[in-house]
């Protein structure tokens, strides 16, 4: 950073340290009004909403005006946490948000790295658009379409059957044990195409000079891949890595109520379906603003620890 | 230079202004809103100069909100022309597309009304519907003679009346030929093999079922599935509302009413020996191994098949899976339902005397330009001309009158009447549906109800039907079920308002999460393993307040029983 600033003072004359003052104000003012549109866009849109985060100590009533609303402090917050089942809830949520995170950057740089390496550009054309077509989908035919493959006559039964791997079908959504695992298989279905576009357009700025000096080397195929392709493209990962992060709360909310059932419930209820029961559907808006706000701060500081990590270990930061 | 700069200052002045009227158009929610109250007010206060509006026509739009997934009426659909011509009123429906309590709460939170919403008590509570009983009293004769009888149940604990309830106004003891509640239901043919026997009780019911599955493995392909449960979302009832039935109570929803105290049932003895029984025929391998992981579709799919024998449901819940049974000639395949109770000394008690739906039909928002208006319009349609317009459609077109004076169908315009494009086109179901009806007999002595019309429901009546109710001596499938006795005041307890946030709404949420979670356990434990599952539910609900879930109804029922007089 310091060596840009640097080379910015370079280019535009070595003048004394600038200060603020309404001269350089005024010489600059096509510019402040230039972002003036964008700052109070990032204002009203970013950071007047928060002003609804008010609404999580009070007993908040819809169509009543902020004076009449009843102030009641840390109570929706102590609801959230003395739940039994909020820690469950908090499992979950981890659990399949870790699983998602994983598999997804996982399956999607292995994605990558292999169509990288096709070099028919109309098959790599091929796999890529067939692997990004779900991404499309919305969530609930998703889940229909999982749904309908596990059934005991699904698709999933009938190929385990042929394969005699199982004797009878097996009831997949009945079983808690499956659960997590159902979800970031439909997950890795839904995204992994689309999560690899990225990394190919990572890889295709990788210096092409490098795979010549390799081969010259005498590297094979899965050389070149773990010592020049993965290297090339370890910055997007991190950064994308610490985005990521940022959203461990987010474990999702569609597949795991249009999937879940009485019979899983202890492994499939998030934080956002307790939102739902408990804060929504029962017009109390003021809980799920309470865990909305308790999400966020989460969020933050797993996002902040996410970037310190990167910065102690020397890789790219996000901030 | 100089031009530049005025130029650049100009161009910046125009966005900050632009900026400002956006901002400022964001904070005006609450002056129009103010606005429109105020127009309200002006309404009801100057009806002196609006007066003699009603007797010319000019055309004007009413905006609606329907609180349930529909669709569209064509643009020239008959029935409506016909209000437009008359009247001057067109509608602009909105139908409900996804959650309704999110789309609610959207609503409110925005004061963003249409001129007409179906009823929800949300939106009651949120201040969205204004008083209509001043209205009535002042405009509309009709509507006021039309609910006389129900005037203090339509009363909202302010004493105001906030919506017109749109079914349960009957002015005579209704003709029934459907029954449209809850009921265990059975395949046509199951009972035909087995003799057309008289089924009273959860046992028969069980042993005709597995009799018939151990003959029919499979039904046009498909293994058979004895019995089939729905638990899914909202639609529950099909897991938690059977022991109350056979008990011989009505269906009050989660609570039982004994000598006018309302206790919940989910843990007591009776509601035990109903899901031991279920999981004794699980070990039987009746009940489908699916039954609690799928969702609504693949239910409506599986019943649409022809191969499921039994169920508990509403009948109305599963309908159009039966109608694509009855589209595909499968008329063995579509269903009775049948009152079962646990033993013959039990009275069933299935069939009730309609109770004012209280938590449906239309009110008018504080968004309504012209609220007299829409009254006096709801006044002219629950006329009787119009009400048989409404219901059998335009005579001659849609039916006759034979020489007795007597509505009927030909078969064709039978035909059309189930059909759902057709009806589009020709029926105004998606505002009638929700307005205020009359029900039971037209001045004439004709039904309300086209379907329910004896002699028409006869004529229209499929050879198989004929001979299958010949069989048991009976008018229509109603019969199965006993004469139902008169309403207690308070009934139904299910239509009690919780409150949303309050105790005893948190408290039932959670007792039907722990019903969702331990029932399907314990009906599918291994037998041995069912007492320790049911100790342990028992012993979750114990720990809830339902004592708060409890208290709340019974004090609701108790102030319908002081309030709600009848005469």
């Amino acid at each position: 950073m310091e060596e840009t600033l640097r080379n910015g003072r370079t280019v535009r004359k070595p003048k004394k340290h600038k200060k603020m003052t309404w001269s350089l104000i005024k010489d600059q003012r096509q510019l402040i009004y230039m972002s003036v549109p964008l700052l109070a866009y990032i204002v009203l849109f970013a950071y007047v909403p928060i002003w609804g985060w008010t609404m999580a100590f009070q007993d908040y009533k819809p169509a009543k005006s902020f004076s009449d609303q009843k102030w009641v402090g840390f109570k929706h917050f102590e609801f959230l946490f003395k739940d039994d089942s909020f820690l469950q809830v908090l499992r979950n949520t981890l659990a399949m948000s870790v699983i998602n995170l994983i598999l997804g950057f996982v399956t999607a740089i292995i994605l990558a790295l292999l169509l990288n390496e096709i070099r028919k550009v109309f098959w790599k054309r091929t796999v890529q658009t067939i692997s990004y077509l779900p991404h499309f989908l919305s969530w609930i035919i998703v889940t229909g379409i999982v749904a309908t493959s596990l059934a005991s006559d699904g698709i999933v039964n009938d190929v385990l059957l042929k394969l005699h791997l199982i004797k009878e079908p097996i009831q997949w959504l009945s079983d808690g044990k499956y659960f997590w695992g159902i979800v970031g298989a439909s997950h890795v279905w839904k995204e992994v195409g689309w999560n690899t576009i990225i990394y190919l357009a990572a890889m295709a700025s990788i210096d092409p000079a490098l795979y010549e000096a390799a081969e010259i080397d005498g590297a094979s195929r899965y050389r070149k891949m773990f010592h020049v392709t993965l290297p090339g493209i370890k910055p997007t990962i991190i950064i994308l890595l610490i985005m990521s992060i940022g959203h461990i709360l987010e474990a999702g909310f569609e597949v795991q109520y249009l999937l879940g059932n009485g019979l899983v419930v202890d492994w499939s209820q998030t934080i956002d379906i307790f939102v739902l029961k408990y804060g929504l559907a029962q017009g109390n808006y003021s809980l799920a603003t309470a865990a909305g706000i308790f999400k966020t701060v989460v969020s933050v500081t797993m996002l902040l620890f996410a970037n310190w990590i990167a910065k102690r270990l020397g890789e790219e930061r996000l901030l | 230079m100089g031009g530049n700069k005025k130029s650049v200052l100009r161009f910046s002045m125009m966005l900050l202004l632009s900026l400002g009227l956006v901002l400022s158009a964001c904070g005006g929610g609450s002056n129009t809103k103010d606005a429109a109250k105020n127009t309200t007010k002006d309404a009801n206060n100057g009806q002196a100069t609006t007066e003699k509006a009603g007797d010319t026509v000019e055309p004007f739009e009413i905006s609606v909100f329907i609180g349930e997934a529909g669709q569209q009426p064509t643009p020239d659909n008959k029935i409506y022309k016909m209000i437009k011509d008359k009247t001057g009123a067109s509608f602009k429906f909105e139908f409900l597309a996804g959650d309704i309590d999110q789309k609610l709460g959207v609503m409110i939170a925005g004061s963003d009304y249409p001129d007409m919403m179906t009823a929800n008590q949300k939106l009651t509570g949120a201040g969205a519907f204004i008083p209509l009983e001043d209205l009535i009293e002042e405009h509309a004769p009709n509507l006021k003679k039309h609910y006389e009888k129900y005037w203090n149940m339509m009363k909202d604990s302010d004493g105001h009346i906030y919506t017109l309830p749109n079914y349960g106004v009957y002015n005579s003891d209704p003709d029934s030929t459907w029954y449209s509640g809850p009921a265990f239901w059975i395949q046509k043919d199951v009972l035909a093999e087995a003799g057309y026997p008289q089924v009273k009780t959860l046992d028969e019911y069980f042993d005709i079922i597995a009799k018939y599955k151990e003959k029919h493995s499979t039904i046009d392909g498909t293994p058979t599935i004895g019995f089939e449960i729905l638990n899914y979302d909202w639609r529950n009832w099909g897991l938690f509302n059977a022991p109350q039935h056979l008990i011989g109570h009505p269906n009050d929803g989660g609570v039982v009413v004994e000598n006018g105290v309302a206790q919940i049932f989910a843990d007591k003895d009776y509601a035990k020996r109903y899901y031991q029984k279920l999981n004794e025929v699980n070990q039987n391998g009746l009940i489908d191994k699916e039954t609690f992981t799928q969702n609504y579709d693949q239910y409506m799919a599986k019943i649409s098949s022809g191969a499921v024998l039994g169920m508990f449901d509403q009948h109305w819940n599963f309908q159009s899976a039966e109608d694509s049974l009855t589209t595909q000639q499968k008329l063995e395949r579509t269903y009775v339902g049948l009152p079962l109770v646990y033993d013959t000394s039990i009275r069933d008690y299935y069939k009730e005397r309609p109770a004012l739906n209280l938590d449906n039909g239309f009110g008018i928002t504080v968004n309504a330009k012209d609220p007299e208006k829409i009254i006096k319009l709801l006044d002219t349609l629950i006329a009787e001309d119009w009400q048989k317009i409404f219901t059998w459609g335009i005579e001659g077109e849609d039916y006759y009158v034979n020489e007795q004076g007597r509505y009927m169908k030909t078969q064709e315009q039978r035909d059309k009447f189930t059909d759902g494009t057709w009806k589009l086109a020709n029926k105004a179901d998606a505002f009638f549906g929700r307005a205020p009806k009359m029900q039971g007999k037209f001045s004439d002595g004709n039904s309300t109800d086209a379907a329910a019309q004896p002699e028409e429901y006869q004529a229209g009546l499929k050879e198989y039907d004929k001979n299958f109710l010949a069989q048991y001596g009976f008018n229509s499938y109603v019969d199965f079920f006993s004469e139902a006795p008169e309403n207690d005041i308070a009934y139904p307890a299910w239509s009690v308002d919780l409150v949303d946030g309050s105790e005893a709404k948190i408290v039932n949420t959670k007792q039907n999460e722990l019903s969702t979670k331990y029932l399907p356990k314990a009906i599918l434990a291994k037998s041995a393993d069912f007492d320790s599952v049911w100790e342990e539910y028992t012993k979750e609900i114990g720990k809830l307040n339902i004592k708060a879930y409890e208290d709340r109804i019974n004090e609701v029922l108790q102030w319908r029983r002081d309030t709600w007089t009848v005469k």
